[in-house]
């Protein structure tokens, strides 16, 4: 993936990971470096980011291993970015698919 | 590595954010090597794949920079917030400080002319009103009258150049804050950091 696109796309993976259903860190990050390779420490400040943007909200939930975990929750304000992030990224892709398609048809 | 060498290496760089947010931040952290060892992985496993505390407590120390320089602007918090981008990278000693410091030196020029101005004009008033009973001391080269008009002129054309330069000052601040964070993302997909 182009390295200028990974910071916005990130995002959306987190945005779109919680829009599932409200994750932990851990688990949030596991869900993202299963498909994406990436330095996973940097999710936790990304997270930060998108709480002071008001994007989530955090909660502690009591688990039944150990001492409770932080979960992240999306909020309103988060689902509409998701929903216009997303939009841009299929109107990006379709866009890229459309050049490349077509540089195949000339092969 | 292990956790408490991961831990103890963001901590030591996170030395300018303040000890409750530190901590918050710490938390997330250590809650991460805790669950994942639960999970079976060894410490050394889990550092290794949240990659290097350094360039992670960088990015964590701009982030909250800017955000503090965006809430109060104070010059103080611009100038920390300028000072840590520097800290990203050769790159930013050239394309931001460079660049905010030849805009500083602008902006006090400015103000130095401002007050200079007001200040010219205020004296010409005090100094025309005495002249006539200090006639030795005070030489004005012109009539009363265009002096006094003269130094009126000048005051208000220096409130003038103030007032424009006190919103020159302010809008300085917005742009520092702006081009930082503009500047942040493109370091953070330069180094594909978040």
């Amino acid at each position: 993936m182009n390295i200028q696109f990974k910071k916005g796309v990130l995002e959306l993976c987190v945005l779109a990971i919680l829009s599932g259903k409200d994750h932990y860190g851990y688990e949030l990050v596991n869900e993202m470096s299963k498909n994406i390779s990436l330095s996973e420490g940097t999710i936790y400040p990304l997270l930060r980011r998108l709480k002071a943007e008001r994007f989530v909200t955090t909660y502690l939930q009591e688990s039944s291993e150990g001492p409770p975990r932080k979960y992240y929750k999306l909020t309103q304000s988060g689902r509409k970015a998701k929903d216009q992030l997303l939009a841009e990224w299929d109107l990006f892709v379709a866009g890229v698919n459309n050049i490349v398609k077509r540089g195949d048809d000339h092969e | 590595m292990n956790k408490v060498e991961f831990l103890r290496r963001l901590s030591k760089t996170l030395d300018n954010i303040p000890a409750v947010e530190k901590n918050d931040i710490l938390f997330d952290y250590e809650e991460h090597f805790n669950i994942g060892m639960e999970a079976g992985r060894t410490e050394e496993e889990i550092a290794q794949s949240l990659g290097d505390p350094y360039i992670l407590s960088k990015q964590i120390n701009v982030n909250y920079m800017i955000n503090k320089a965006e809430k109060t602007a104070t010059a103080g918090n611009v100038l920390k917030a300028v000072l840590a981008s520097v800290g990203l990278g050769f790159f930013n000693l050239v394309f931001v400080l460079g660049p905010f410091l030849g805009l500083v030196g602008v902006l006090i020029g400015i103000w130095g002319v401002s007050l200079g101005l007001t200040f010219s004009g205020i004296i010409l008033f005090i100094a025309t009103i005495f002249r006539p009973m200090l006639p030795f001391i005070i030489n004005i080269p012109v009539s009363f009258f265009t002096s006094i008009f003269l130094s009126i002129g000048l005051t208000s054309l220096g409130l003038l150049v103030t007032i424009g330069c006190y919103y020159l000052t302010k809008s300085f601040h917005k742009i520092t804050v702006r081009y930082l964070k503009m500047n942040l993302q493109i370091i953070s997909n330069y180094k594909g950091l978040t």
